[in-house]
């Protein structure tokens, strides 16, 4: 039978976001992909060199919805190396504490993500409502549930109190049952291992010729992660495991990506547990000094770098972002070759391919059942007044 | 895991392409020329078994353009391969042919620096909308948005 070439996207039902891919098929068979990513790109990297560092770290949490600590973090520890500040050790574990739960609520729509993309939709309705324990975590920590703004160049802008702490504690034990649950789904479940097992298959050496990284690359056996090739936070100090996994197909990447949320939900016990006292925040000079660093990070879908430069100025003079998911494009773009086209969704989803994200708030009161915008004064109140509410208690 | 390379090593394997500088701890850097950067490649790939292309970073310093190839392997050491080609004549061979992954990082640099990497087989958009105009790249430090071109998506009324 002769190719076809089956245009999919930009807009299209099965996919989240923007992208188009040219399926070049014969029959069911896919013979080769090609793509095109051309559709929320936003000038971020010119957008940053015209910011001071004060401006430019909200910006940089907008490149991404759902890693957005991640490049905040990112950027404010390679301007400090560049500045030579030290941060202080409470700011360490409240950016590690930050990043594992961003790891965790990550991973749990991944999980949901790609059971909806199987038709396992009750998988998706689980993990999204124990998701919610950890966005709660987060809304409560930074005042916010997507961007959390925790990060500034010389340490975070917001402490743990004391009550926090414990909410976050309280919250776990229900979180870690509830992982053990998709552990022994992960065994047993029959829709889960018939679509996921042996689809998307890469070996260790194919893992590492496509450049694949994340828990793509760990599925496979390449144990890289940038936690544990470059520590920085306090990952050094404190015990964890990198997650890696043989099996090599979609199946791996969930083993992966369900290992990956007990160890975090570890790191967030142990932090909350062992937060030291003293200072969040350094003061940080205005200007960096004219340096270059190359910082890397382990975001929830692989390793995230920024190659920074700075010019004596308080801002960059260049700034160049590699995001996890352009690294797998080419591990996907490989390994959909003489799969099943009805395999695309989950294949595609099993990196986790994060575009862009945007979000407005819409609030939706359950007492009275109205909803609809409101201002950002009137959000304050009513969290000042539930802040207030839970001090008592 | 094996242990991290030494500053011997690297300096030793790597001096014949030119200056080898220890950045900090487990960083190293190599500024080589574009002629030898296939040949120093295949090098840092093969004799110090940096098995991983992290990322191509490019900066536009206002004289040259410069490539940085960041590799990485089972050491945790990081070697990156510094390039310098120039602004009137940005043209260097492709990595893509070697190492697979620089196949896409080398179509975002060319879309958005306009630096041509000969032998790449799809040198395609990829990153800027398709109705871009050509020969405007974003990211180089001369570029100024100017109000009279159209730079793609719905064109403003009454054109």
């Amino acid at each position: 039978m002769a190719e076809v070439i089956i245009p999919i996207g930009p807009q299209h039902p099965a996919l989240k976001e923007p992208v188009n891919f040219r399926v070049i098929a014969d029959g069911e068979k896919i013979v080769r992909l090609e793509l095109t990513l051309a559709y929320t790109h936003r000038g971020i990297e010119k957008a940053a060199e015209s910011r001071d560092f004060i401006r430019v770290l909200p910006l940089l949490e907008r490149v991404c919805g759902i890693c957005s600590h991640s490049h905040a973090t990112v950027f404010a520890k390679g301007i400090e190396e560049i500045m030579q500040v030290e941060i202080p050790p409470r700011a360490q574990y409240i950016r590690t504490i930050i990043a594992e739960l961003e790891r965790m609520h990550s991973h749990l729509l991944w999980l949901g993500v790609a059971g909806h993309e199987i038709g396992f939709n009750t998988l998706f309705m689980w993990t999204w409502r124990d998701r919610e324990a950890v966005q709660d975590t987060l809304e409560e920590m930074s005042g916010n549930r997507v961007h959390y703004n925790m990060n500034e160049v010389g340490g975070v802008r917001c402490d743990l109190s004391p009550s926090q702490v414990r909410a976050a504690l309280a919250r776990l034990p229900l979180l870690e049952e509830r992982l053990k649950k998709y552990v022994a789904m992960l065994e047993e479940e029959e829709t889960m291992l018939l679509r996921f097992k042996g689809v998307g298959k890469m070996t260790r050496h194919e893992a590492l010729a496509y450049g694949a990284v994340g828990p793509t690359a760990r599925a496979s056996g390449v144990a890289c992660d940038a936690r544990h090739e470059d520590p920085y936070c306090v990952y050094a100090e404190i015990p964890w495991d990198v997650v890696t996994d043989t099996n090599g197909d979609v199946y791996g990447r969930t083993c992966v990506r369900i290992g990956e949320l007990r160890e975090s939900a570890k790191i967030v016990r142990y932090c909350l547990e062992h937060l030291p006292e003293g200072e969040i925040r350094v003061p940080a000079p205005k200007v960096a000094p004219t340096g270059e660093c190359l910082s890397r990070y382990e975001a929830p879908r692989g390793e995230l770098v920024h190659f920074i430069r700075t010019n004596g100025t308080d801002k960059v003079e260049r700034l160049d972002i590699r995001t996890p998911t352009l690294a797998n494009w080419t591990s996907v773009a490989m390994c959909l070759a003489g799969q099943h086209l009805a395999d695309i969704p989950v294949i595609v989803a099993a990196i986790d391919p994060c575009l862009s994200c945007t979000s407005r708030l819409t609030v939706l009161d359950n007492s009275t059942g109205t909803g609809g915008m409101i201002t950002f004064d009137e959000l304050r109140r009513r969290n000042r007044a539930r802040w207030q509410e839970e001090e008592r208690t | 895991m094996t242990d991290p390379l030494t500053e011997d090593v690297v300096a030793g394997t790597m001096s014949t392409f030119g200056t080898v500088e220890h950045v900090r701890k487990n960083r190293f850097r190599i500024t080589t020329t574009p002629d030898q950067i296939r040949d120093a490649v295949k090098t840092v790939h093969a004799a110090l078994s940096c098995d991983r292309l992290v990322t191509i970073s490019t900066a536009d310093t206002r004289q040259a353009f410069e490539l940085h190839y960041h590799f990485t392997g089972q050491h945790r050491t990081l070697v990156t391969v510094t390039i310098a080609i120039p602004r009137d004549a940005p043209e260097l061979p492709t990595m893509s042919d070697l190492l697979l992954p620089a196949g896409i990082y080398e179509r975002q640099i060319h879309d958005l620096f306009g630096i041509v990497f000969t032998g790449h087989p799809d040198l395609a958009r990829i990153l800027l909308n398709e109705d871009w105009p050509e020969n405007e790249h974003p990211l180089r430090k001369d570029w100024k948005p100017d109000g009279k071109t159209f730079y793609g998506g719905t064109p403003p009324e009454g054109r």
